[in-house]
């Protein structure tokens, strides 16, 4: 079945994630975040989907999003999580430090490999 | 149960966390449909799908639980959890638990009295609104040393007109008259007040109304306001006490208003507030000065700015009158530091000792904990093995900690609400001491120290004991223990003992100053005197001739009565600080004319000297002249400023005072120490005056104990003087006692904070050895097999006792080298390194260990041999 070893997510990623996904999608309930979240990986990361529910919990508290109560495509009800103002701003803060610690680690890498 | 409060507690639980949960769990469901669904589309069978969806998901409970740490409310739950625990650890050991409590309870309990006082007496506000702004302001000479701190009411006027910096100025000045028009005159203090009076205040009658402009004005009808108690004692609270009248000397004051039962200025004892003419012709003249002035600055200006503000208005007025203003200049103080006086360090120190006193109360919690946690080892280390975390074993003890000190802080309020009453018992004369009652900021107070003395005794033992490894190691260990490796109990042994060596020092010195105080000869005989008052007025000072001739008939009647060897009168009392250094001028020129002349000068009749029985040395005893008055110096002021030649028929004047007559020396008395017994006797001139003030204080030497002639002078005085009153008959030696109440105040406080801190200190000695002994049964068991004498592993953990002890003792003696500082200026006769005291408190501290340390040396040489092999099980 799979072959390729699946990465974990990530300490500290996971954050970024959900925010990214709540930017391009919209308002989702968790399973949906999960779900784009494997889907967007294409099944490369190992999320196990109970870690998701702290992480929202944390962020909802932190102000970056925020929930309503709505009814999800299977007509349950379900909590739809979206981003909040802060949330934007906070997610192109991660962003950016993201990309910065891929470049820094990528030329790492690539340095090591010259020598 | 109303239906309110069914309401409010179903919404409370609605809100609380089973609702929270609830909602989580169908947040869960959803995922957990959503995700099987999306299984089977994939192609899984159901079951598949449901098992592999469980998988992916995690479980239910662990997904809450960590949902659970991050709402944060955890902590308060497991604060209830730890809590429960502790509550149920504490009852187990319940005589552990009562030592710890109690001994606490002394530290936080005395701690929070001495605070209660500080924060009544230094820390409060005045009981005015916007106390802060109010200032006491005085004139002082710049050329002359004269501490006459007085004002004349035309300056006053002045200064309040020309000022920029304050919202309005007043003044007063008090005398005790009697009021006369009940069939019995009664003695009132009565203040005389200037125009804005209540306004500075900022205070209103409580009933009635405030002085109208008219009452006022020299010479307009008569009007005056009554305290509160007056009022109760007088009128029964009556309400139409408002219009009667009350007479006072010649005038009839008709009642205006009450006065707020809290308004108690210039003093406790004021009954009567009456305005005082300002412009009366007596008022204009600038060197006539009696008022204690009063301002209230205006809002955000500062003490400095108010300064700098009436110095310019003292110039300007130099110019406009150069004779009297342009020598004065002005002072800005705050009231507050007026009425509080020096009492501040006295407070400050106390509190410092009992401070100590807490941190000797922790040290032995600390040991205590030290020894229990190590007896539970056993629960820790199992703890540990089913997964605890240190700071969760870290928090259960701190938990534990925790109660113990808020049991000590409840217990403790009981010794602070008993602080009001030791206080007026041991010092009813100090400044404030009336309000220190038990209120909301001692509560809170308590409550931080007890949060401060977990920390304090709570964490080391904490630390120690969430050590994994020793927590694993130690509870194999402590059975096969053979060295001492409590070094740090005894570590907490010594500075315990260090600390109470340094508090029975500072006891010992204060009460070795007490001790010199009544070995000093006075120089005058206080016993056997009794002193008063008899009321008078001011106003009398128009004739003066009468008031010294209804003063001397005074003295002559009271000298006559049976049982009486002499009467006397003086302005100011013999043996109590009255501070009243004048400077003089002899007329015959001195033999320095460089060197000022200052001198204390005492107004007194001539038979003060017969009655306070101090020697007449030269010379010829002074008379009372109807014109020029007759003057003795002391020994000390003829040696001082005349040396070998003999001040005997010259002349004295007082610097800047036209009104006093010329003085010629008579003769010379012996030094006394008139200016309290702890200060030795300076320069004194005695002006041969009975009648200086209209209310001198009467001096009369009785034969027996001196309160049994007050009945008998009583009834005297009401023979010859039908209306004035007679108060405050006290011997004087009550009065010289009164004088050194702030000295007692400290004395019994910190000889009792000591005993205390010996008490405590000993017991944490004995504490520790026990413990020691206990773990080292097995040891002692087996020296005792191998053919020990009993007696040398007694004497052994004897010396163990002693040797820590002698060690604090020294490092305690080290701390009262260094400190000793403190406590100078409260010291009388004694150094503050003084080798007595030191001595006999090192002794009284190695007796008092020797003896704590004995029952468990003892204990010791009497293990059976056989726990050695019993223990090994």
């Amino acid at each position: 079945m799979i072959t390729t070893p699946k990465a974990e997510v990530l300490q500290g990623t996971l954050d970024l994630l959900v925010l990214k996904t709540l930017d391009t999608l919209g308002p989702l309930h968790g399973f949906g975040i999960a779900r784009r979240i494997q889907q967007a990986s294409q099944d490369a990361l190992l999320l196990n989907q109970g870690t998701l529910y702290p992480a929202l919990v944390r962020l909802e508290q932190r102000g970056w999003i925020r929930s309503k109560w709505g009814i999800s495509e299977n007509n349950r009800r379900a909590r739809f999580y979206s981003l909040t103002k802060a949330g934007r701003k906070q997610l192109t803060v991660e962003a950016q430090s993201w990309e910065r610690m891929a470049t820094i680690i990528a030329r790492l890498l690539v340095g090591a490999g010259e020598a | 149960m109303s239906w309110i409060q069914q309401i409010t507690s179903r919404l409370r639980a609605a809100l609380g966390k089973r609702q929270r949960d609830r909602m989580l769990d169908e947040e869960l469901n959803t995922h957990l449909a959503l995700l099987i669904e999306q299984n089977v589309e994939r192609g899984m069978s159901p079951e598949a799908a449901r098992r592999a969806a469980k998988l992916s998901l995690g479980g239910a409970d662990q997904i809450k639980e960590s949902v659970h740490d991050h709402r944060g409310l955890p902590l308060l739950e497991t604060f209830v959890q730890d809590l429960r625990f502790a509550l149920r650890m504490l009852r187990k050991s319940p005589g552990f638990s009562a030592v710890a409590i109690l001994t606490l309870a002394l530290g936080i309990g005395a701690n929070s009295a001495v605070f209660s006082a500080i924060d009544a007496i230094l820390l409060r506000p005045l009981p005015f609104p916007d106390a802060n702004q109010l200032m006491q302001i005085s004139q002082y000479h710049l050329k002359e040393k004269n501490l006459n701190p007085f004002v004349a009411p035309v300056r006053l006027e002045d200064w309040n007109r020309m000022n920029s910096t304050f919202q309005a100025m007043t003044g007063y000045y008090a005398e005790d008259d009697s009021e006369i028009s009940g069939p019995l005159p009664e003695k009132v203090t009565i203040a005389f007040v200037a125009p804005r009076f209540l306004q500075v205040w900022g205070i209103a009658p409580a009933l009635g109304r405030d002085f109208t402009t008219v009452e006022e004005r020299f010479g307009g009808p008569g009007a005056v306001l009554i305290s509160r108690r007056f009022w109760e004692n007088r009128f029964g609270a009556d309400p139409n006490a408002l219009g009667k009248k009350l007479r006072i000397g010649r005038f009839a004051l008709t009642i205006v208003g009450v006065m707020p039962a809290s308004f108690l200025f210039p003093n406790r004892d004021v009954d009567l507030w009456s305005p005082d003419g300002v412009g009366g012709p007596y008022a204009q003249n600038r060197d006539l000065t009696w008022y204690t002035i009063i301002g209230r600055l205006k809002q955000g200006v500062t003490l400095a700015q108010s300064r700098a503000n009436l110095a310019t208005v003292q110039s300007q007025l130099g110019k406009q009158y150069p004779k009297p203003d342009a020598d004065l200049a002005v002072n800005v103080q705050s009231l507050k530091e007026i009425v509080i006086g020096g009492i501040g360090r006295s407070f400050w120190m106390l509190f410092g000792s009992v401070s100590l006193l807490l941190l000797i109360a922790c040290t032995n919690i600390a040991a205590l904990l030290l020894a229990r946690s190590s007896r539970r080892q056993h629960e820790i280390s199992i703890r540990f093995a089913l997964g605890g975390s240190r700071t969760a074993i870290m928090r259960q003890l701190l938990t534990e900690t925790f109660l113990l000190a808020l049991g000590g802080a409840a217990l403790g309020l009981i010794v602070a609400a008993a602080a009001s009453q030791i206080f007026q018992t041991l010092a009813a004369s100090l400044p404030r001491v009336q309000q220190i009652h038990l209120d909301a900021t001692v509560v809170l107070y308590s409550l931080a120290c007890s949060l401060i003395v977990t920390f304090l005794c709570g964490l080391l033992p904490a630390i120690r004991a969430a050590r994994k490894s020793i927590a694993v190691s130690l509870a194999q260990a402590s059975f096969t223990q053979v060295s001492t490796r409590n070094r740090l109990h005894w570590l907490l042994v010594g500075v315990q003992v260090a600390l109470a060596v340094t508090l029975l020092a500072g006891a010992g010195l204060l009460i070795r100053s007490f001790q010199e105080l009544g070995r000093v000869s006075p120089g005058f005989q206080p016993d056997h005197v009794l002193t008063f008052h008899i009321s008078a007025s001011y106003g009398e000072t128009t004739d003066l001739k009468a008031m010294t001739q209804r003063i001397d008939r005074t003295i002559d009647s009271l000298a006559a009565l049976p049982g009486v060897s002499s009467a006397a009168t003086s302005a100011t009392l013999p043996g109590v600080p009255s501070e009243s250094p004048q400077e003089f001028k002899v007329a015959e020129g001195q033999t320095d004319p460089n060197r000022k002349i200052v001198s204390d000068s005492r107004a007194v009749s001539p038979s003060y000297f017969a009655t306070m029985q101090i020697p007449l040395l030269d010379g010829k005893s002074c008379r009372e002249l109807p014109s020029g008055a007759d003057v003795l110096v002391n020994r000390s002021f003829a040696n001082t400023y005349f040396g070998q030649s003999n001040p005997i028929g010259h002349h004295l004047s007082v610097v800047g005072n036209q009104y006093l007559p010329l003085g010629e020396i008579r003769g010379i008395v012996g030094d006394a120490r008139e200016e309290g017994l702890n200060r030795a006797p300076g320069p004194t001139v005695y002006w041969c005056i009975s009648g200086a003030v209209p209310d001198p204080y009467y001096l009369v030497r009785t034969l027996g104990k001196p309160m049994t002639m007050a009945r008998t002078i009583r009834e005297r005085i009401r023979s010859i003087e039908p209306t004035r009153s007679l108060f405050d008959i006290v011997p004087l030696t009550e009065h010289i006692d009164q004088s050194f109440a702030e000295n007692r105040m400290r004395m019994v406080l910190l000889s009792l904070f000591a005993a205390t801190a010996l008490c405590l200190a000993c017991l944490g000695l004995y504490g520790t050895l026990s413990y020691s002994v206990a773990i080292r049964r097995r040891e002692i068991g087996l020296r005792m097999a191998l053919g020990a004498v009993p007696r040398r592993i007694a004497t052994g953990f004897l010396l163990l006792g002693l040797r820590i002890c002698v060690i604090g003792c020294a490092v305690g003696v080290t701390l009262v080298i260094a400190f000793g500082r403190v406590l100078s200026g409260m010291l009388f006769g004694v150094s503050p390194t003084d080798v007595v005291t030191l001595a006999g408190v090192i002794f009284i501290m190695l007796i008092v260990a020797a003896l704590a340390s004995l029952v468990p040396s003892l204990r010791a040489s009497r293990v059976d041999p056989m726990v050695a092999l019993r223990y090994e099980e």
